[in-house]
């Protein structure tokens, strides 16, 4: 049975994207590793350059440092057609259905709902863990996808075209009205909470903030984690490293897996393994993944990756053209291979300038792309976040998707409310003891501000 | 009684459906202390080893004792892969992937049900029937070293583990290293050819199809325990794939993304081609034309 073989040439996707695909920008002789140094004597408002930050955001929070976890937790998978969804494109048919994750309390008790981050689905590393967190502290807890995912877009979005914050937000909270009203009969909830990771924490804000108006959900606390404040800026953040540490366009990318093939290829020779198996690639990356160019090369082609999908299906919906003929959109069996190349190379700048602004700007009307850009601040529910009791936040002093003015407004806009870390970078403190305890004392409405020792 | 079977097999499948426009899957239970014991091991065994590995690579670049040179950059092969198969190719993925949202993954779901204890022995079983290959496999590749290791284990497991039930050559430092007649035909100068998704079983290519079809041939003829040609044969298969499945924690579209078959070809191809990397260490590298996709 070669089956697993193939499988785990697969779970290199996981594996390699995050880790080894990252694990070889390098090089002494590349211009990359000085300008990335450079920009650490400078002191970069971007964070970009914290080797720590760099680090803690590729590992994740070492597993010795995640808080106590419960022995179990049941799972279940719904998936569920939205009565709105738009017509679904061919190439997207394994995307008919909005799939999220549920486990439930056998007693009454809080719903916590939890977003994912960007291009994330509804069952990802970080939200396991964020659900092994709440439902051990006694929560129903229910994961969605964010709704920059390829699967949400598709089942789940009235635009089709992702990325704005109001939009999303609208289009989260429908989702979860359906989701939450046909959970197993025997449920019991007597309160709901929101929370969202990165993107899905700004998301979940807003979801909160429509709620305030709504009352269709009566959404309790929200609380932000690691949420970006402007998300057009954090994202022209990611672009930068991208350029930086792997080139712009296609050919720094094709750069990037030779080197990769090399150095992997060395490492197999060397070793006495006679598979390419998934700890081959885990124990690869542990060993190449060395400067921080080669850190930044892995957290921009990851969030390159996710921007490839929403770039694609963005165009297809808006039918803007970049890489998908409007008159002509591929089929099922059509190959896409040209495709991907071309939009490997894409920054975001290029789907806001020639996707997301056209869009948005025909159906709006009295806006401009300057607009459309302070729409998608946090600014937006600043009001509620300065009065409103039930929101909190936590974030990193070294996240990397925040610059220093952007923290402190975080901070002065959500006082006591707040809790900052000091190490972490971007998600790379989530599940620790600290973040967990923090996070249920707010959920709970306990928070009485930060403890000693961490940064205001 | 194979009709009772394919029945509750499908039943299996069906069984998650729930009205209203609406799935549900009861998913088996995340056990997350567990695994959070297991990854702080992980963790350590893995930078152990990637200190180890570090030191090997750089052993044999200093001793001199490297075969051929360390490959560069430029020694990858192009990013395009051979697949003059495609349209077919893609058709095969999509009921493959259709194929197992339906029935395969439900049916190992509703398998990781059982305890572990007996999966592990399930897996320990077939995994010490697939041992025999791989002795013959080694010694067609001229491996003899790792051929006798193999013949260790298959001796010491089929006695000591029980016909196979309990990998007890592993405690005794002998891991598993399993190989086929795909990596014999990469042995003997055989590129992996074009690209072939195989129903049911997935990506492969002819070279690893044809391995493939040697492996179970090899098997059939030698017909241990008269397992291959028995009254049960017909369930061998299927309890084999149920058991590898359930150990795969992959699903397809999960990254909801459209370019799942290109990346998904892209890194299985690269795969083979590393293992093949691997094997022919010794000999010097044939130049290749560099528009030639990759894996012909």
């Amino acid at each position: 049975m070669r089956l697993s073989a193939l499988f785990f040439a697969s779970a290199g996707l996981a594996v390699m994207a995050p880790a080894a695909f990252a694990n070889d920008t390098v090089l002494a002789d590349d211009p990359a590793d000085h300008v990335i140094a450079s920009q650490e004597v400078s002191g970069p408002a971007t964070g970009l350059a914290d080797s720590a930050a760099l680090r803690a955001t590729v590992y994740g929070t070492p597993p010795q440092d995640i808080a106590p976890m419960p022995a179990k937790v049941p799972l279940l998978e719904i998936n569920m057609h939205m009565p709105w969804a738009r017509p679904v494109p061919d190439v997207f048919w394994f995307d008919r259905d909005l799939r999220v994750w549920f486990s439930s309390q056998d007693k009454p008790a809080p719903l916590a709902i939890v977003i994912s981050g960007t291009g994330g689905d509804g069952n990802t590393a970080v939200l396991s863990t964020l659900r092994g967190a709440l439902y051990g502290a006694g929560y129903h807890v229910l994961t969605m996808p964010s709704p920059t995912f390829p699967g949400f877009i598709v089942s789940a979005s009235t635009t089709g075209v992702a990325g704005d914050l109001v939009q999303d937000g609208h289009d989260l909270y429908s989702a979860m009205q359906r989701v939450v009203a046909s959970l197993p009969g025997k449920v019991r909830i007597t309160d709901i909470d929101i929370l969202g990771y990165s993107l899905g924490g700004a998301n979940a804000g807003v979801v909160k903030s429509i709620d305030s108006s709504e009352h269709k959900l009566n959404i309790h606390r929200v609380v932000m984690i690691e949420p970006p404040v402007s998300l057009f800026a954090s994202v022209e953040r990611l672009d930068r490293l991208f350029a930086l540490s792997i080139g712009s366009g296609d050919a720094g990318v094709e750069r990037l897996y030779q080197k990769i093939y090399a150095q992997l290829a060395n490492l197999y020779r060397a070793s006495d393994r006679v598979r390419v198996d998934e700890n081959f690639l885990l124990t690869a990356a542990a060993a190449v993944l060395n400067s921080d160019a080669e850190f930044s090369a892995a957290i921009a082609l990851t969030f390159r990756i996710d921007l490839m999908n929403m770039f694609f299906a963005g165009d297809l919906y808006a039918g803007t053209g970049v890489v998908v003929d409007p008159a002509h959109p591929p089929k099922v069996g059509d190959s896409l291979e040209r495709t991907q190349q071309i939009l490997r190379g894409k920054p975001f700048s290029e789907y806001f300038t020639k996707v997301f602004a056209p869009y948005y700007l025909k159906r709006r009307p009295f806006s401009t792309p300057e607009s459309l850009i302070a729409e998608n601040r946090l600014d937006i529910i600043a009001d509620a976040l300065r009065n409103d009791p039930d929101y909190y936040v936590q974030t990193n002093s070294d996240d990397l998707i925040l610059d220093k003015t952007e923290l402190a407004w975080l901070v002065t806009t959500l006082g006591p409310k707040i809790a900052v870390y000091d190490h972490g970078g971007h998600l790379g403190n989530i599940g620790d003891r600290r973040q967990v305890a923090d996070m249920l004392d707010m959920l709970a409405g306990r928070w009485r501000g930060a403890a000693p020792g961490i940064a205001p | 009684m194979r009709i009772a079977a394919l029945a509750a097999v499908a039943a299996m499948g069906l069984s998650g459906c729930a009205p209203e426009g609406m799935i549900i899957h009861r998913m088996p239970a995340e056990t997350p202390a567990a695994d959070n014991a297991a990854a702080i091991q992980r963790a350590a065994a893995l930078a152990a080893a990637a200190e180890a590995a570090q030191r090997a690579q750089e052993g044999t670049e200093a001793s001199g004792e490297a075969p051929t040179p360390p490959l560069t950059p430029a020694d990858a092969p192009p990013p395009k892969t051979y697949d003059p198969w495609e349209p077919v190719n893609r058709f095969s993925y999509r009921f493959n992937a259709r194929f197992d949202e339906n029935i395969f993954l439900p049916v190992s779901n509703v398998y990781r049900r059982v305890p572990y204890p007996l999966r592990s022995c399930v897996n320990n079983f077939f995994a010490n029937l697939a041992e025999v290959d791989t002795v013959i496999n080694y010694t067609l590749q001229g491996r003899l070293g790792r051929g006798v290791r193999a013949l260790g284990r298959f001796v010491i497991n089929s006695t000591a583990g029980v016909g196979g039930l309990f990998d007890f050559a592993t405690k005794l430092r002998l891991e598993n290293q399993p190989t086929g007649f795909g990596t014999t035909l990469s042995k003997w100068g055989m590129h992996p050819g074009p690209y072939l998704v195989i129903p049911i079983l997935g990506p492969s290519t002819l070279r690893e199809a044809v391995g493939l079809f040697g492996d179970y041939g090899t098997s059939y003829g030698i017909n241990l325990a008269n397992l291959y040609r028995g009254n049960l044969s017909w369930a061998l298969g299927p309890l084999n794939a149920v058991d590898q499945r359930s150990n795969i924690g992959f699903r397809y579209y999960s990254t909801g993304s459209p370019f799942e078959y290109e990346t998904i070809r892209f890194l299985y191809v690269r795969k083979l081609l590393l293992e093949d990397e691997g094997l022919h260490k010794r000999s010097p590298r044939k130049p290749r034309p560099p528009d030639l996709p990759a894996g012909q």
